[in-house]
């Protein structure tokens, strides 16, 4: 309570009027000398003079290239997996066809069609939509503007302007679960997914008819959390498939697979596998390998597609063959691995890779 | 409202809007344009206010519907689970109940429906507290968590569309849809319902007998008892009608919005509804401003991120500010 000359003499408490009037002096800058409002007032000066004086330097503002190019995203890009493969591609883009770039994280149905239409109404040439769930936004959006070709990463839904660009990671998860099944103890194989939508069932559709052809008997739980982000309920949901009896493990839930790796960490006696990208290095001493996406190089082609005005609209399938998917084994762990599995997935990657085998999946 | 009271709430904006200019500075990013890409996304143009009007509709219920219950000293953090019980409820009579019903029965039915369940929510949060003294600050928290899991059970189970791709609902039929208002593409009747009804809370509150007993035990319980009122009768009166308001929301949202069932419905409109009443000083027609003020930031803030590519975790934490300074200047001083 210090206001200079009206501060209030220890020991006695002050009435109202004295209060209102020591802080109208305060307010005013009349009290002492000592607390003076100015040197607040000087600071705000200063935040301000810097707003207006850095107007220069933005984050990265509105593009202004003559080709652009935007994303949607259904959660964070910072997941070491799907949505970052898909922020990095964007880059890429950027980067090789010197195109201006937008992101927008998108949550709902509604914030996906209200991003379709914002980039497209401000003449973006091309918008990633970055998943089987934006399928329906995207055909709704794209009837209203011809003029942009949007992408959905997944699905089935193709219009003159728009296609799905179809990753066939069953391709690799059917190697995995193969693998998976021959090294379990228990015979049983657990699958966590964030949202379940056929894109993401589809590819423990896979790992589970993996599974069965190298062990009929296997058992295979899937467990889906209802979000990509909670890394707290994968953690919980992962240790309860552990508890459960599931010594090999699978997942494709984004960022939320944090919590995925820290329980397999933790639980130690298991072995999992990453998705969408090499995710070795989250947990090195039980992540045997990843099912991996090289999204990059998949957008960049698309993009170049458009830009040269050679876009045709249908549905763009990468798999093994094309060196979009992949398998990245962790080293030390696949060495540790018996030479007869490490043979028969090797080979089974060369027959699914050439086309003699064809990997199930779900029909969408 | 006499004019201090609109000064806290000003504060309040200012205070989060200069905060935020600052970490945008930090951030290297150019708080104008930044700012200016929020205004845009909100207000810009037609799309951009319809957004923006629907958004809001959902916070003027819940928020109504808060600032009457913390006016009775009831702390009802359950409009969440509330609004979800509506969505549950009011998406079962609309794709499984009476699917084939006509629009001038099925559109009030559905919005009863959603108003009922929400006030069966708060309704098991008071009994808790009539029958057994359970601080229905506990019991609202608790049956969010059940109200929320209760929809991510029906979208996988009973209500999953017949299809059986998503986790989701069939899509309501036409005739259970709000009618969206002339010559708008996405601003439905339910925008107007939400307009409207904080009006009639605030004459519930102000005007009549009814409000003065909810005032009084607010104010306190001791006294009020001493006058002829029974606090735990208003408590009970007060939870039904915030859980209505937000059951409510929640029908609103599925007939109005969405036009279906799916996990992850609301965007946290439960927890955003306290802060609008907050905000609004707990006052039922400062809800209208302080609604329009967080929808505002929310359509505003993908604009942020397409125009001024602000990260979208830089947008969370400005909308946190918000939400901080209005919790910390806004609240009523209570004994002041």
């Amino acid at each position: 309570m210090a206001f200079g000359a009206h501060a209030v003499p220890p020991g006695r408490r002050a009435s109202i009027a004295a209060r209102k009037r020591a802080l109208a002096d305060m307010l005013r800058g009349v009290g002492g000398t000592r607390n003076r409002v100015r040197p607040r007032a000087s600071s705000c000066g200063i935040v301000f003079a810097l707003a207006f004086g850095l107007t220069a330097c933005g984050a990265s503002p509105e593009p202004e290239a003559a080709f652009r190019v935007a994303l949607l995203t259904p959660s964070s890009i910072r997941d070491a997996g799907w949505n970052q493969g898909a922020y990095e591609g964007l880059l890429k883009i950027k980067q090789e066809l010197g195109a201006g770039v937008a992101h927008q994280e998108t949550r709902t149905p509604q914030e996906f069609e209200v991003g379709f239409r914002d980039f497209a109404a401000r003449g973006y040439q091309l918008v990633f939509g970055h998943g089987f769930e934006f399928q329906d936004a995207a055909a709704t959006v794209a009837a209203e503007y011809p003029d942009t070709v949007f992408i959905t990463t997944s699905g089935s839904i193709v219009r003159p302007n728009l296609a799905p660009m179809v990753f066939e990671l069953e391709q690799a998860t059917y190697v995995l679960g193969f693998v998976g099944a021959s090294i379990s103890r228990t015979g049983q194989l657990g699958c966590l997914g964030g949202i379940e939508i056929p894109s993401v069932a589809s590819t423990f559709l896979a790992f589970e008819a993996g599974a069965r052809s190298a062990r009929p008997e296997v058992s295979v739980r899937v467990s889906y959390l209802g979000s990509w982000e909670d890394v707290a309920a994968a953690r919980e949901a992962t240790l309860a498939l552990i508890s459960a009896g599931s010594d090999v493990l699978i997942h494709n839930a984004d960022a939320a697979a944090r919590g995925f790796f820290q329980a397999a960490g933790e639980a130690g006696e298991v072995r999992v596998f990453g998705a969408n990208r090499n995710q070795n290095e989250l947990a090195p001493a039980v992540t045997l390998a990843s099912a991996t996406l090289d999204i990059p190089s998949a957008f960049v082609e698309v993009a170049r597609s458009v830009k040269d005005g050679r876009f045709v609209a249908r549905p763009i399938r990468l798999g093994l063959a094309d060196g979009v998917v992949g398998i990245a084994w962790n080293p030390p762990l696949f060495a540790q691995l018996p030479e007869a599995v490490r043979e028969a997935a090797q080979q089974l990657e060369g027959q699914i890779s050439s086309g003699e085998f064809e990997v199930p999946r779900a029909g969408f | 409202m006499r004019r201090a009271e609109l000064v806290a709430p000003v504060a309040a904006i200012l205070a989060a809007l200069a905060l935020s200019a600052l970490l945008l500075l930090l951030l290297g990013a150019n708080p104008v344009d930044a700012l200016g890409a929020l205004v845009k996304g909100a207000f810009g143009d037609r799309l951009a206010l319809e957004n923006t009007l629907v958004r809001m509709a959902p916070l003027l219920l819940i928020g109504a519907g808060i600032s009457i219950a913390f006016r009775c000293g009831v702390w009802n953090i359950g409009g969440e689970g509330q609004l979800y019980a509506g969505a549950l409820v009011a998406t079962w009579v609309a794709t499984r109940l009476l699917p084939g019903a006509e629009a001038v029965l099925l559109v009030p039915l559905v919005l009863l429906a959603g108003a009922a369940a929400g006030a069966l929510w708060g309704g098991i949060a008071a009994g808790l507290r009539v029958g057994r003294g359970v601080s229905e600050v506990l019991s609202t928290i608790l049956l969010n968590f059940i109200a929320v899991l209760g929809v991510a059970w029906a979208v996988h189970g009973p209500l999953q569309e017949l299809s059986g791709a998503y986790p989701q609902s069939d899509t309501f039929p036409a005739a259970a849809r709000l009618p969206m208002l002339p010559g708008s593409l996405r601003v439905h009747a339910g925008v107007l319902l939400a307009m409207v009804l904080p009006v009639a809370i605030w004459i519930l509150l102000f005007r009549s007998a009814a409000g003065l007993r909810l005032r009084a035990v607010g104010l306190s319980p001791e006294a009020s008892r001493y006058a002829g009122i029974y606090p735990l009768r208003e408590t009970v009166r007060v939870l039904l009608i915030s859980g209505g308001l937000a059951g409510l929301a929640g029908a609103v949202e599925v007939s109005g919005v969405t036009g279906r069932l799916f996990e992850n419905l609301s965007p946290g409109y439960g927890f955003t509804g306290i802060a609008v009443a907050l905000l609004a000083r707990l006052h039922p027609l400062g809800v209208l401003p302080a609604a329009l003020l967080f929808a505002a930031l929310a359509s505003g803030s993908g604009a942020m991120q397409r125009i001024a590519g602000v990260p979208a975790v830089t947008v969370q934490v400005i909308e946190a500010f918000v939400i901080f300074f209005s919790v910390g200047f806004a609240l009523p001083r209570r004994n002041g």
